[in-house]
């Protein structure tokens, strides 16, 4: 079985390989491109399940004896930085998911770009270059045995969010007709956005990951995760506080960037600019479960900073987690763009996993983030569907008709939909097997995850007293369900149901097979997902998943990797409150008319307007941090020119003021003066002196004899 | 004695620039491809350096000769590992220049390429210099032709002569304080030899005059690397300098001023290095910090990345500063010290081919438009994706993308920081946001995304002063893939850069005190 | 005998009738003339301090004979540049000859 392992590295390179072949050869060819891609993924995707089924079949011992190599990296002082590569059970879960979803994406995306269609995108070789580069980052940061290597392909894939999210946002005017200017400007700002706000994160990842090296001489999980390393840890302060808890800060802070928490959720609703394959793989199915397989993968790290900090850390990401659970699913409520609401209830979702984390179900919390990677992609697959789909009904009747439709037509928003369960009926089909997951209905998938996140918390109340912690994210996630059902009811009711309120809907039809296919596959696995992990009083299969993870990372009194049995008041609860939001949603918008007030907007009134502006969060950090930012490097430029280098010219200046007067002085003073006078005194002295030199020789003659006399008078005088 | 590997380096420069002193100027194209060969030479010659380096083996390939014996003045070059991969940048970085400036340069050929060869023996000698005087000596020669070389050749919109004028007598200043401060060292521990100096500690006897040498010498690398606020030369000389100019003056001549820190000021007064490091250290992030910000204020594309190289050479200085905050060579701390000196070091080598490159890219849009005006471009990923390509990677690069060379080094520089300084480490990330922004923000958005449109494109492109393709041309590309290729080495498996420096700056740092 | 001094005053008066010749004549030959005067005087002088002082050494004879022969030798050059001066000029008066003057 050491086979499988042994070609773990392969299962990044060849993605790695394709994302090279295509940019640097392949891309004039298309269906070539596409094809390598597609082949890389496959080729990781069988080599991920070996992997995955090694494991399993290997049993008990994978958490006591991983399989991982690493090699000799950084010769850094008087060390060598180690990195590598590790497969555990964990790993191998996120080895189930992530490549098989990529894979399943990838063959979406090339009936989306509509592969040799006569619109096909012209950018169509550089997307799957792009997507192939990215599957091998998620995979590449699943496989990591370092936090290092994790961080390398963590920031590989920002960039290729960057990329792919800004793939629109540039277009030659005269050529490319299919994209219009709006639509690149909000590209562009939106990719900007999205590395900025992460790369935020990424420098507290950063810095948790310096510190941890500088603190423990390693970055290797198996070797931070010993027990003694980890007390070491605790014990150190920096900065007042343990060292342990510091790092655990940072290093979430990595994951709220990435896995768009609160407060730096703001990037992911932007991101849906991007091409919508890329929202179900990036931005619904991997990477920013990134972050909460971040803090899964780090949790002794977690667990050692909570306690040494007196349970701080944990009580951090749970916060941060049920706030963005409830935060995120208000904004659903009030959002027109079908993407938009998926990527709230991303944001929402995401903040279910972390607040497990927090309060030590972690297993939940990966349980969570399996299912719903599944259902996820599953939605935004579906929604791109929809949207290809009006957006060809679109093209029809701005074929038939003269004039070129109407512009500022936008093929995203559910209130000119309607009515399409009758002409996309495949995609309809998986689009509610979706919405159900999601929404948490008896038997799907979504369902027995998200109720054991809030099954959980509530054993957790039960234990842990009145007004503890558990209660906040026990309420948090239960109030939650029901807006995510009733933001899903009233998607589905805009959607699906009622009368086409524009003529795009009308002519829209189902999109080909390629997309639809995907679709149905993902839509097995919503349904049936959930028997990873049965409560664990159903017997055979209860708590599977407990069973395959619950050990990864030592037993502590803060992690419950225990199973819990099924408590009939939280499920009970939960199932109530999704069934009804779902139906209530459904029915009050099923036949919403183009126009109308729409029925939230008029119960909810002001607070309707909040949740529309997304609490004037952009707003806000526009006022606080951009602007001033802006402002300051303006400041500091001006400072720039305005004073340093004034006085720089200023020194130069008085030189040179200095210098003239010096110059004055010497032509004045010295030069005419002192030089050229001492020349006038010798050149009138010599003009006197030269009359004696007559040239006449008896002139001279006579000189001498009168200087011998005189010279003999003197001698004889003396 | 060896073969002389390191006089030939430095000197086979200068008898090119003497031959083509004598090839008759209008034979232009002759003397650009004889200087071209010309400077393969030294190249090759510092590869074999670097191939026969012992890793670890102290001083080596040392050539010796007694110079000017009244003074006590020796000629005495030799390699460590620390100056044998600034040796190799520099004789790369001359090569590619040279190579693109044989089909860029117009006027005055000849005196170009003459000066051009000059240059690159001041910059070597500089590098492999292990006497005072020796050092000065190049430190200078390599003013004139730089002095030069932005002055004649300078885009003349941009005042080439006031800055050419700044930066000769900016440097200058330094330069003159520096002296005096030598010799001051050489009259106490009478040695010019930069190796024994350190032995006998200059100047110990005298702690004022100590401080005030430490200062001087400190002022003259301080201007040239340049930190905060001794760094407005800078923009201007870049903005100036043709594309090769600035090339260089990014490579390498920043690289003279925090070799210099490394070899001269550190090892001479290590004590005063420490007693002032927390200042050094608020220069350090105040450089970071205040030229990302700059950066991010330009317009103009040439000062943009001028002021990210002050911001990035604050990398450096941070990493040095965390290398000499304390003298304790106990482990771990000995460890720390020597990883923020590797960063620091290997933070120089990236910072030239980081930012050589993006000169050569700024040269490919200025060759094309005679513009470096941000606003005037937009949407060219649609028209050049291959100039495209090229430069987000290199500006990936520049901004620390893991995978790529910056990342090693800032990587490197903060491990030692975090370890000793954990407090400047925690500001100066604030730094690797910012270059994020700048970057992304101004270079690749306001010339690459967004609307390409053949009127304003037209406004500013100037065909008639092009004669290669409109994306990058294939000795633009050439040029580039040499760059390419090492910020991608180094950025994925830096162990065979790193080795080198390593085993040098863990000596040097052992051996202070 | 004669005493000593008889001789000196003689040739104190030849030498300066030597030298009011030189001094005083237009033409170049006069001044040569003059010259020679001037030498013989001293050449008298000459053998008169030997004849009286140092009678056993020939210092004396033979520095005169030593003066008459560079003044033969002197006569014969300077004749030959006055000839040499006459054809150039036309003129051997020694006023004219001032071309040396600066």
């Amino acid at each position: 079985m050491d086979f499988f392992f042994n070609l773990a590295p392969l299962a990044i390179l060849v993605p790695l390989l394709m994302f090279a072949a295509i940019i640097l050869f392949t891309h004039p060819n298309n269906r070539l491109s596409s094809s390598l891609a597609i082949g890389g993924i496959a080729f990781s995707t069988i080599i991920s399940w070996g992997i995955v089924l090694a494991t399993i079949l290997s049993g008990e011992h994978i958490w006591e004896e991983t399989w991982q190599i690493s090699i000799p990296w950084l010769p850094a002082g008087t060390s060598v930085l180690w990195i590598g590569l590790e497969v555990d059970s964990l790993t191998a879960a996120m080895l189930f998911m992530v490549p098989f979803v990529c894979m399943l994406i990838f063959i979406y995306s090339q009936g989306y770009m509509n592969l040799g269609k006569p619109n096909q995108d012209p950018r169509y070789s550089r997307f799957f270059a792009y997507i192939s580069l990215f599957a091998a980052g998620m995979i590449g940061l699943v496989l990591s045995g370092s936090l290092l290597l994790l961080f390398i392909f963590w920031e590989l894939m920002g960039l290729c969010s960057y990329l792919l999210i800004g793939f629109w946002s540039f277009r030659d005017r005269d050529t490319e007709d299919h994209i219009d200017e709006a639509q690149v400007k909000r590209a562009r700002a939106a990719a900007l956005k999205a590395f900025l706000t992460t790369r935020i994160g990424d420098v507290l990842l950063f810095s948790g990951m310096v510190l941890l090296w500088a603190y423990t001489g390693t970055l290797n999980f198996s070797e931070i995760f010993q027990p003694e390393v980890l007390e070491h840890l605790a014990e150190i302060t920096i900065w007042g506080l343990p060292a342990a808890t510091v790092i655990a800060l940072l290093v979430f802070g990595g994951a709220v960037g990435k896995s768009a928490q609160f407060p730096l959720h703001v990037w992911l609703p932007d991101a849906m600019e991007g091409p919508t394959p890329v929202s179900a793989l990036i931005h619904a199915a991997t990477m920013v479960a990134a972050g909460v397989y971040l803090v899964a993968r780090t949790y002794p790290l977690f667990v050692a900073g909570s306690v040494a900090g007196d349970g701080s850390v944990l009580a951090v990401v749970a916060v941060i987690g049920a706030i963005t659970a409830f935060f995120g699913a208000t904004i659903g409520l009030a959002q027109n763009d079908i993407k938009r609401v998926l990527a709230y209830s991303t944001i929402s979702q995401l903040g279910y996993m972390m607040m497990a984390l927090g309060i030590g179900a972690y297993v939940a919390a990966v349980f969570h983030l399996l299912t719903h990677a599944f259902f996820k992609a599953l939605l935004f697959l579906g929604s791109g569907s929809v949207i290809h789909g009006v957006e060809h009904g679109h093209h029809e009747i701005a074929h038939h008709s003269d004039h070129h439709g109407d512009d500022d037509f936008n093929p995203n928003d559910m209130k000119t939909m309607g009515g399409l369960r009758h002409r996309m009926p495949r995609t309809f089909w998986t689009y509610i097997i979706g919405t159900l997951a999601l929404v948490g209905w008896l038997p799907f998938a979504g369902f027995w995850s998200k109720d054991e996140i809030l099954g959980e918390a509530f054993h957790l109340w039960r234990e842990g007293g009145t007004f503890s912690l558990p209660l906040w994210v026990w309420l948090a996630g239960t109030l939650g369900a029901l807006i995510t059902a009733l933001y899903m009811g009233r998607q589905i009711g805009l959607v699906f149901w009622g009368e086409p309120r524009h003529g795009a809907a009308e002519h829209a039809h189902e999109s080909p097979h390629s997309m639809t296919t995907p679709l149905i596959v993902l839509a097995i696995f919503a349904v049936i997902g959930g028997l990873a992990n049965l409560p664990s009083n159903v017997p055979l299969v209860g708590g599977e998943l407990h069973h395959f993870i619950g050990e990864v990372h030592e037993v502590s009194e803060v992690v419950h990797s225990e199973a819990l049995a099924l408590n009939a008041i939280v499920a009970g609860l939960s199932t109530v409150l999704a069934v009804g939001g779902l139906i209530f949603g459904w029915a009050i918008y099923r036949n919403y008319r183009v126009g109308e007030v729409e029925p939230f907007q008029r119960w909810l009134g002001p607070v309707f307007t909040l949740l529309k502006n997304k609490y004037y969060v952009d707003e806000l950090y526009r006022a606080v941090f951009i602007r001033p930012t802006v402002w300051l490097a303006d400041i500091s430029f001006r400072f720039d020119t305005g004073v340093i280098d004034y006085l720089v010219n200023l020194v130069g200046r008085v030189t040179r003021v200095v210098a003239d007067f010096g110059g004055v002085f010497d032509a004045k003073v010295i030069d005419s003066t002192l030089v050229d006078g001492t020349g006038k005194v010798t050149n009138s002295f010599g003009g006197w002196l030269r009359q004696t030199q007559t040239g006449r020789v008896q002139n001279y003659v006579l000189v001498i004899a009168v200087t011998v006399l005189l010279l003999l008078g003197l001698y004889l005088y003396l | 004695m060896n073969f002389p590997f390191l006089t030939l380096i430095i000197f086979i420069p200068l008898v090119g620039a003497i031959i083509i002193a004598l090839i008759p100027r209008n034979r232009e194209r002759e003397i650009k491809w004889f200087s071209v060969i010309v400077s393969l030479f030294p190249l090759v010659l510092s590869i074999v350096v670097w191939v026969l380096f012992k890793v670890g083996g102290g001083m080596q390939f040392v050539d010796e000769a007694l110079w000017i014996p009244t003074l006590d003045v020796y000629y005495r070059v030799g390699v460590d590992g620390i100056s044998v991969p600034m040796v190799f940048l520099t004789t790369l970085l001359t090569t590619l220049s040279l190579f693109y400036s044989a089909y860029t340069i117009k006027v005055r050929v000849k005196e170009f390429f003459a000066l051009f060869l000059l240059l690159e023996m001041g910059m070597i000698g500089v590098f492999l210099a292990l006497d005072l005087v020796l050092f000065y000596f190049f430190w200078e020669i390599g003013l004139v032709p730089m002095f030069l070389l932005i002055g004649i050749w300078g885009q003349p919109k941009d005042r080439p002569q006031y800055s050419a004028i700044k930066f000769f007598l900016y440097t200058l200043v330094g330069s003159v304080a520096m002296l005096l401060a030598f010799i001051g060292i050489y009259l106490t521990s009478g040695t010019w030899n930069i190796l024994e100096i350190p032995l006998v500690g200059p100047l110990a006897d005298n702690p004022a005059l100590a401080v005030a040498a430490f200062w001087a010498i400190f002022l003259a690398f301080a201007i040239k690397v340049p930190m905060w606020p001794f760094h407005t030369w800078l923009p201007d000389a870049h903005t100036a300098a043709p594309t090769a100019g600035s090339v260089i003056l990014a490579g390498v001549l920043l690289k003279l001023g925090g070799y210099g820190f490394i070899r001269i000021l550190l090892p001479f007064f290590p004590v005063l290095f420490k007693q002032f490091a927390p200042f050094i250290g608020i220069i350090a992030l105040i450089s970071m910090i205040y030229g990302a910000l700059v950066s991010m204020a330009q317009w103009d594309l040439k000062r943009l990345i001028a002021y990210s190289s002050v911001s990035h050479m604050g990398f450096f200085t941070l990493g040095l500063v965390a290398a000499s905050a304390t003298l304790n060579t106990a482990e771990p701390v000995l460890n720390s010290r020597a990883i923020a000196l590797d960063g620091a070091v290997l933070q120089m080598f990236n910072h030239g081919i980081i930012t050589g490159g993006l000169f050569f890219l700024v040269g490919v849009i200025y060759e094309r438009t005679h513009t470096c005006d941000l606003k005037a471009f937009g949407g060219l990923s649609a028209k050049l994706p291959v100039y495209y390509g090229v430069m987000l990677m290199t500006a990936l690069a520049s901004l620390g993308l893991p995978g790529l060379a910056g990342f090693i080094s800032e990587f490197m520089v903060f491990r030692g920081a975090f370890a000793i300084m954990p407090t400047y480490a925690i500001i100066g990330v604030i730094a690797i946001v910012l270059g994020a922004a700048y970057i992304l923000w101004k270079i690749i958005q306001y010339i690459f995304l967004g609307e390409f449109s053949k009127e304003k494109w037209s406004a500013i492109f100037d065909p008639e002063h092009w004669h290669f393709s409109l994306d990058m041309a294939r000795f633009e590309i050439v040029t580039m893939v040499p760059l390419l290729f090492f910020m991608l080495l180094v950025g994925i498996y830096p162990a065979p850069i790193l080795n080198v420096i390593n085993a040098a700056s863990t000596a040097l740092l052992s051996g202070l005190l | 005998m004669i005493p000593l001094y008889w001789w000196l005053i003689v040739a104190a008066a030849l030498f300066c009738i030597g030298l009011y010749a030189v001094l005083s004549r237009k033409n170049a030959i006069a001044v040569l003339m003059g010259i020679e005067l001037m030498l013989n005087a001293v050449n008298l002088n000459l053998v008169a301090f030997w004849r009286y002082i140092t009678p056993q050494a020939l210092t004396g004879q033979v520095f005169a004979i030593f003066v008459i022969t560079v003044a033969a030798a002197e006569a014969a050059v300077g004749l030959a540049i006055f000839i040499s001066v006459y054809r150039m000029h036309g003129s051997i008066n020694v006023e004219k000859l001032d071309t040396m003057r600066w």
